[in-house]
């Protein structure tokens, strides 16, 4: 297995505030790697970071062995890097249709129109509702139907990798179940590799390979996710439990 | 019928405005600006096919014939004007835009009064006129109807102009691009979308349509001033919020209502106050329905 | 200090006898083009309280100066009514006009009122030009407009027309700084930095920002009439949308909301080209060049305003500093006194008696989505309670609505027993409700009393005529809202960076004036929306025995959201847990901690 993507001792300010501290990180090509943490951890800075949406203040980032500060933002979609970004971030005014032709705008020097068309296909099949919304506008779309449109129209442009952040945020359980079917059929039909940010802890250890756990901008916790999922430093992490027992003990 | 001749002019006037609005449109989609110049690029535009046309006693017309020398005219204007867009992004907004939406607001005013007053420096402070050698002038006349040349042919031009450009806008994937840029930059760049190409490409052709409603205008009423560029940037600017600004084909569609509210405005209630009623429709619009009459809404986040 | 005084004294001085005699030395021509500049350092004055100070985006100002100018010309012409009474009948008339035009529009935010603005100019010029009810005299205007008098003496002579606008400005300029360093100055300031955070900080925001265009609009009038009392004629070519670009860019050049840019760019505009007359065509292609570079090169003009230290009123700030130490002592103790008559209140924290703020079955939605469904929360008197929840479950929707940003699909919101639902925020705020914001929403170029000073906005008095003639009351209660504000800056550990803008300080520290600014208008309900967020450990350990001491010390109520569960878990008494918009739990941290259903909100579901 290679390395697909790198984070070396990245480090990324807004303003004045550090939101993270010397992060490093590896993901191997054909994994899917959990990123967990609470709110506020930084998990979303790191995935912008690697889309050069922020600048790093200092590290670097490699990606199959390229130094990504030497490319520009717009061409990481040509390189195969793919980013579902939080909040989904479909654009309202633009029918389902067209959303999904601009995710292989970036690819479309390396896709033939035959191969999106088939990709098209694929996506249809994997979320059957965005065939039958095809020409409405995604603006008027259910939370988890946009939920579906981002994850295809990140998935259109045939990525390597795939950056996904908090696809579950906000969605009713059965849907949360069904992006999480997705995400495994992505992963076993494609091949894609995945850096998977998420709140839902159990569910994302579930699918990962390996996992991270970044609190207050720091990687805390690292190891294979069958390890972490019994870990109560886990728990501890989301709720803040040594504060608790702290107060306990004094009480 | 009278009626219908008066739709007919008010189209006529209403596709100048068009033209212009969309101008103001896509730039204030992609930069968030109300391009205060793009009124004087358009009289450029009109100064530019005037000196073709008369430059060596009407040598383009001689040479090409009467169309071929409009249509060089034409397409002259369209070219130059572009670059004079691209020029001015790049020179007077690109460092600006960094600074905020104030200061990016007075260079377009200094762009503006650079450019009027350049026009006037050139081509003089007194009005210019297409000479009518250089333009058909005769009319025709279907059964009781009597339109010119002129106006058809304006009418034709600005529609097949109008529908390319919303051919491209809505049903081209770089079209779809444009409109993402404007929605949501950060995600477009994700995408793959060159957001600097979107920008120089939208400061090239909304000048450039500016500058054809430029030269039509100059050969529509042959008289051609260097302040004419407020008056109309005005107007086709209330025709762009008319609509719904940042949105094209609702900028087509404000420019046309636009021109023909002002022609019957003119023919039914005053004509000496069918400004007042144009802004005073424009203020109302901003009351009751802010994002225009086909715009979308916009949720505000606190 | 006192030398530094001295030689700005002095140079005051030299200015004021270069202007006086300036005349001696100068032709009729050059006292006109000084006239002018007088005039347009009017009329950029009075766009400088509208856009410089407020921050509302006016291009069509030109329409206010046009009523007070064809004000004074029909009402001279018509009725003989000297030039100099007319004086305030312009301003009180081109207020009024500006009142009633910019009511309806003044919700607009920043490119539509600038649009809505255009239109407006336009309106009154074409208006002018149609000769409504024969008044206005059509295209060509009216002539014959008369001279003023100060009693026997003519002013007629472009030196007498020199001094007059110049001696009248001189006036204006004096009122203009005491405003701006009074409670409406600072008021119109806090809404042109943010208006949400002035709005819940208690500023009635709509009143102030039509009170900036009736004051704007009445000093563009007085201007109207000097105009036309030295033209002797009025037409509508001179009140274009081209003279309401350049008085936008007079405010501009010089630097928004600073009475010295904006006299600097009066003069820029008026004398720039005269200067460049040898090149008559080309004169105002280099003027837009110029404004095109200054905005390349000074974004933020070229004599930008800098912030005063407020030692103006007080002369020394450690004074202040002392006193305040005193009086904070007398503060606590009798916080002390009320604390002890509210021990008695059940510890019981979801008994009913003692709830200061409860929430009947709020509902919130935007478009389709449903962002607070039926909620009911109910906030003990004296305690600290959380609102915790996964992204997007709606937490700071109902803080939003609480404080009145909101209005309630349905549901109703009470405090202290009182309907509070779709109350202004500025009226919620005044009865002792106080936020934060999630993402620090400061005043970032105002110093940090200032900024504190907000809070202080609604329990103060003095209005515009006091601020201006600084009355007794007016300067006691500035001293008084000083004094209060440093004793916050001090609680907060600020008190040493008071004269520091907003935006120069550290992440951390705005934090706390954002704190300092909630806790100086003695609110009883204090709402916290992610306190902790983006400080290190050290300062959220501070943070904590901070906000559990505001508890004892003020009779404090704090509501609160936060993501950090340490923060939560430690200090809570009572947590609420929210997802997807409706209450799934509530308890005390402990119970919280081990609730199934929290677990599988935050953790998820394992199948």
């Amino acid at each position: 297995m290679s390395e697909l993507l790198v984070l070396e001792n990245v480090v990324v300010t807004y303003g004045a505030v550090q939101a993270l501290k010397d992060v490093s990180l590896k993901l191997y090509e054909g994994q899917i790697v959990a990123v967990l943490g609470a709110n506020g951890a930084g998990k979303s800075t790191m995935l912008k970071s690697i889309s050069k949406i922020v600048p790093l203040q200092s590290g670097k980032i490699y990606y199959k062995g390229k130094d990504l500060s030497l490319v520009p933002a717009h061409e990481l979609a040509s390189l195969g890097i793919s980013h579902v970004p939080e909040g989904r971030r479909v654009f309202s005014t633009l029918t389902v249709e067209e959303n999904l032709n601009l995710g292989a705008y970036g690819g479309r020097e390396r896709l033939s129109q035959k191969e999106v068309e088939a990709e098209k296909q694929w996506i249809f099949e994997l979320f059957p509702v965005l065939l039958e919304r095809k020409n409405q506008l995604a603006g008027t779309l259910s939370g988890g139907e946009q939920q579906m449109l981002a994850l295809g129209r990140g998935l259109i442009s045939k990525p390597t990798l795939l950056l996904l952040d908090e696809p579950s945020l906000g969605l009713a359980p059965i849907l949360v179940k069904e992006i999480f079917n997705a995400i495994r059929k992505i992963h076993e039909e494609r091949g894609v590799s995945i850096l998977l940010v998420e709140q839902n802890a159990k569910k994302a250890l579930a699918e990962a390979h390996y996992a991270y756990i970044l609190e207050t901008g720091k990687i805390s916790i690292e190891g294979p996710s069958s390890q972490l999922a019994n870990d109560d430093r886990v728990k501890a992490a989301y709720l803040g439990g040594s504060a608790l027992e702290k107060k306990f003990e004094n009480k | 019928m009278i009626i219908l001749e008066q739709l007919l002019n008010g189209l006529t006037i209403g596709s100048f405005y068009a033209l212009i609005a969309l101008g103001y449109s896509m730039v204030y989609g992609v930069m968030k600006l109300i391009n205060f110049a793009h009124g004087d690029l358009f009289a450029l535009g009109s100064y530019l096919g005037y000196s073709l046309l008369i430059w060596g006693a009407g040598a383009a017309s001689q040479r090409f014939g009467l169309w071929g020398g409009m249509i060089a005219a034409l397409l002259f204007s369209f070219f130059a004007v572009g670059c004079a867009g691209v020029l001015m992004e790049r020179v007077a907004y690109r460092p600006v835009q960094k600074s905020g939406r104030l200061p990016l607001v007075v260079s377009a005013l200094g762009v503006s009064i650079f450019l009027q007053n350049s026009i006037m420096a050139i081509w003089g402070p007194r009005y210019q006129a297409y000479p009518a050698s250089v333009v058909p002038t005769h009319a025709i006349h279907l059964g009781w109807l009597h339109v010119t040349i002129m106006q058809l042919f304006i009418l034709i031009l600005s529609f097949m102009l109008m529908l390319t450009l919303y051919y491209i806008v809505q049903k081209t994937t770089f079209g779809a691009a444009i409109r993402a840029t404007a929605l949501d930059r950060e995600m477009a760049t994700i995408l793959g979308v060159d957001v600097r190409k979107i920008t120089l490409f939208i400061f090239f052709l909304g000048p450039a349509l500016g500058g054809v409603a430029g030269v039509m205008n100059g050969m529509y009423y042959r008289q051609i001033s260097f302040v004419m560029g407020w008056n109309y940037g005005l107007k086709a600017f209330t025709a762009t919020i008319l609509g719904g600004i940042g949105n094209i084909p609702a900028a087509m569609l404000g420019g046309l209502l636009l021109g023909i509210v002002e022609m019957f405005g003119a023919a039914y209630i005053s004509s000496a106050w069918k400004d007042v009623f144009t802004f005073l429709i424009l203020i109302i619009i901003l009351i009751f329905r802010p994002t225009g009459l086909i715009g979308e809404k916009v949720a505000e986040k606190v | 200090m006192g030398k530094g005084r001295g030689t700005s004294k002095f140079s005051l001085l030299a200015i004021i006898l270069l202007f006086c005699l300036y005349p001696l030395f100068s032709n009729f021509y050059w006292t006109d083009v000084a006239f002018f500049f007088g005039v347009y350092a009017l009329l950029g004055l009075s766009l400088n309280i509208v856009l410089g100070e407020t921050g509302l985006f006016d291009l069509g100002h030109a329409a206010f100066y046009a009523i007070g100018a064809y004000i004074t010309a029909i009402l001279n012409t018509l009725y003989g009514i000297p030039i100099i009474w007319l004086i305030p009948l312009s301003a009180i008339g081109a207020g009024l006009f500006a009142y009633i035009v910019t009511s309806p529009i003044i919700h607009l935010r920043g490119d539509y009122l600038c649009v809505v603005t255009i239109g407006i100019g336009e309106i009154v010029r074409l208006a002018l030009i149609n000769n409504p009810f024969g008044l206005t005299g059509g295209p060509n205007g009216i002539t014959g407009v008369g001279r003023p008098s100060l009693g026997p003496f003519l002013i007629d002579s472009p030196t007498r027309f020199y001094f007059y606008v110049w001696g009248i400005l001189v006036i204006v300029i004096i009122c203009l700084i005491r405003l701006q360093r009074s409670r409406i100055g600072r008021a119109w300031n806090y809404l042109r930095e943010d208006d949400i955070a002035a709005e819940t900080s208690g500023i009635d925001v709509r009143h102030f920002k039509l009170l900036a265009f009736v004051m704007g609009a009445a000093l563009a009038g007085v201007a109207g009439n000097i105009y036309a009392s030295k033209l002797m004629i009025v037409s509508p070519d001179t009140f274009t949308f081209m003279e309401s670009s350049m008085l936008f860019c007079i405010v501009m050049l010089g630097g928004l909301g600073s009475i010295p840019g904006s006299i600097l760019g009066a003069g820029i505009i008026t004398v720039f080209p005269e200067i460049f007359r040898i090149v008559a065509n080309y004169r105002m292609l280099f003027f837009g060049g110029a404004l095109v570079l200054t905005m390349i090169f000074r974004p933020g003009g070229i004599w930008p305003r800098k912030r005063e230290a407020l030692r103006l009123q007080v002369s020394n700030i450690d004074d202040v500093k002392g006193k305040v130490r005193g009086k904070l002592k007398a503060i606590d103790k009798s916080q002390n006194m009320k604390k002890t008559t509210s021990k008695n209140n059940s510890n019981e924290p979801n008994t009913i008696g003692n709830h200061i703020l409860t929430t009947d079955k709020l509902t919130m939605t935007f478009g389709g989505l449903v962002a607070v469904n039926e909620f009911d929360l109910a906030v003990s008197q004296g305690k600290i309670t959380s609102i915790i929840g996964p992204n997007g479950a709606g937490k700071t929707t109902v803080f939003n609505v609480v404080t009145g940003i909101y209005k309630p699909v349905s549901g109703r919101v009470y405090f202290e027993g009182n309907d509070i639902t779709g109350l202004k925020p500025h009226k919620i705020a005044e009865l002792g409700l106080a936020r934060t914001f999630q993402n620090i929403r400061l005043f970032p170029n105002l110093t940090c009393i200032e900024n504190v000073m907000a809070g202080l906005h609604h329990r103060m008095n003095s209005y515009v005529l006091s601020s201006i003639v600084r009355t007794e009351s007016q300067r006691a209660e500035e001293k008084w809202a000083l004094e209060i504000a440093m004793h916050w800056l001090e609680k907060t550990g600020l008190g040493d960076v008071h004269d520091e803008l907003a935006k120069n300080l550290p992440y951390g520290k705005q934090k706390l004036l954002e704190l300092a600014r909630a806790l100086s208008s003695s609110p009883r309900l204090l709402i916290l929306d992610e306190p902790s967020s983006g400080l290190n450990d050290k300062e959220t350990e501070e943070l904590m025995v901070f906000l559990e001491s505001l508890l004892e010390e003020q009779n404090l109520t704090i509501l609160l959201i936060e993501h950090d569960m340490n923060v939560v878990m430690g200090i809570s008494h009572w947590v609420v847990v929210m997802d997807m918009g409706m209450k799934i739990a509530e308890g005390t941290p402990k119970e919280i901690y081990n609730h199934p259903k929290v677990i599988e909100a935050y953790l998820g579901r394992e199948e």
